[in-house]
């Protein structure tokens, strides 16, 4: 993938501060495009599909909101707390404003964590963007295999 | 293949060139003088100097529209309409703009660059906005991630708003934020002290505002605020009202509540529920306590969703406490303030109750 004068344009709003307080790339100073090429590689390796990681992750959300933002244990595994925070969030990308409020998951099986909010989801759906390396909303597609039933998140045949 | 990338480097090239150069034209020859910005119809007539933003031309004239970006074009909150004079619609605006936005020229004020005369329209309650260069008389912890601080305005300045409006705080740049932010807070103080703003803050984890607040202002420190803003506020009824709020939205309540004592209204019963988890998330009980006292028409009703210790406050989360303190609510007004989960599961008990949801009033800050 090459990096476009477009993809430069996102990956500087992508820097701490511009956006978000931490940014979207973690350590991670890699080109936006050369991310967004070796996630792509994975999830087709892994034969995962965007659109139900995203869908499968709300779902844990909406079934891990409490309206004290209290941990709500979800299918006997994941603990979830879900922030419920006023205002939005702007896409790097542009294409429009999600709403705040963190989910942090827990895998009590395997110990593994995920955060994300529906910006991330938006990114991950819409445009293929896992985060950079390092940043606490990354959402790694091999950890993900891991975390999620496979079978709720890879392409249906 | 050669001679096709070579055409391709060649197009690229050129366009590339031919940019620069308006860029350069542009910024060495563009003159657009003195503009006019005509606002609605004639109301103000703001003379200009061309070639900035219409949201930065405004603002250099004291009139504030709401901007949550800054003007980076990244919110969406600084519409207004725009009569004449602002040029095609941009892509940077189209994804902030819905159907009915677009047929009734509302544009995005950060995008518009004003290059000559414009007629627009904005809300008539902008008009009285105004930005002010105050400094931090107090900050003080309410609770483990609520602060709050109190605004001293600059002498001889006063503010005017209805209680349950809110203002924008400014961040200045710190550690990687190198350009101002802000972010909407609501007034926690009573419209009649009017020589000071106190706002109540909740700490949100990466927060680009609430992380300058909670860790780089000090009392002493000057903050730039500019408001009032919003349409929550108490109307003007007789109906019996119920206020509901969730951690620091408790602030415009408390606004209204002063602002009930300060004009005598005592013809209106009002009931606060403030819902928290235990009793380390309660703050200002002692204050509503002694207006609950003194005041005959006023109820506080403190509720703990968690919380098995022996207190003296309501048990469950909030809208079981509100569910469980009313019958029928259909001649009732409500006014909400918290998270958006809190307004939703708020709005369907109130309605599931009767009350009308044009008579429950909120601001999610969206």
């Amino acid at each position: 993938m090459k990096q476009t004068p477009e993809l430069d344009r996102i990956q500087e709003k992508m820097r701490p501060g511009v956006l978000t307080l931490k940014g979207f790339l973690g350590h991670d100073d890699r080109k936006l495009a050369d991310i967004l090429e070796v996630d792509h590689q994975t999830v087709q390796r892994l034969q995962l599909d965007t659109a139900r990681i995203a869908a499968c992750l709300q779902d844990l959300a909406e079934r891990g909101a409490d309206l004290m933002e209290q941990e709500v244990l979800v299918d006997n595994r994941y603990l979830i707390k879900v922030r419920d925070d006023r205002g939005k969030i702007p896409s790097p990308w542009g294409d429009g404003l999600f709403e705040k409020g963190d989910v942090d998951l827990i895998d009590q099986k395997t110990g593994k964590t995920l955060k994300w909010n529906r910006l991330t989801l938006r990114l991950l759906e819409a445009h293929g963007f896992f985060g950079g390396y390092g940043s606490e909303y990354r959402i790694d597609p091999e950890a993900l295999v891991e975390i999620l039933d496979p079978a709720t998140i890879t392409a249906q045949s | 293949m050669t001679p096709i990338i070579t055409a391709v480097l060649v197009l690229s090239a050129l366009s590339g060139v031919l940019t620069l150069l308006l860029l350069v034209a542009e910024f060495f020859f563009a003159n657009y003088g003195e503009c006019t910005i005509d606002v609605n119809q004639g109301e103000k007539v703001l003379k200009v100097e061309g070639g900035a933003s219409l949201l930065t031309s405004l603002a250099g004239q004291k009139l504030f529209l709401p901007s949550g970006c800054g003007g980076r074009g990244s919110c969406g909150t600084c519409k207004c309409r725009v009569l004449e004079g602002a040029g095609p619609l941009l892509p940077t605006e189209v994804p902030y703009l819905n159907d009915e936005e677009k047929k009734s020229d509302v544009r995005l004020s950060c995008q518009v660059k004003v290059r000559g005369d414009i007629k627009i329209e904005v809300p008539e309650e902008l008009l009285s906005i105004k930005e002010f260069e105050t400094v931090i008389e107090s900050i003080t912890d309410f609770t483990h991630d609520i602060k709050g601080l109190r605004f001293k305005l600059p002498e001889g300045e006063t503010i005017k708003f209805k209680a349950g409006q809110f203002a924008n705080l400014f961040s200045k740049p710190y550690e990687d934020v190198r350009e101002e932010t802000s972010r909407a807070y609501s007034i926690s103080s009573a419209p009649s002290d009017n020589r000071a703003i106190e706002l109540v803050i909740r700490y949100v984890p990466n927060g680009m505002v609430t992380t300058y607040v909670f860790k780089h202002l000090k009392e002493g420190d000057k903050v730039r605020l500019i408001g009032p803003f919003g349409e929550f506020f108490l109307r003007d009824t007789d109906r019996e009202i119920v206020c509901i709020a969730g951690g620091s939205g408790l602030a415009p309540i408390r606004s209204i509540v002063l602002d009930m004592i300060d004009r005598g209204i005592s013809n209106r019963k009002a009931t606060f529920f403030f819902g928290a988890v235990s009793q380390r998330d309660l703050y200002y009980v002692e204050e509503f306590k002694a207006i609950e006292k003194e005041h005959p028409w006023f109820r506080f009703v403190p509720a703990l969703s968690k919380d098995d210790s022996d207190h003296p406050y309501e048990k469950g989360i909030i809208t079981e406490v509100v569910a469980r303190n009313y019958g029928d609510m259909k001649e009732l007004e409500a006014y909400l303030c918290g998270s958006p989960g809190m307004i939703d599961a708020c709005v369907k008990v109130l309605t599931g109750k009767g009350m009308p949801e044009d008579r429950i009033y909120y601001d999610k800050f969206s």
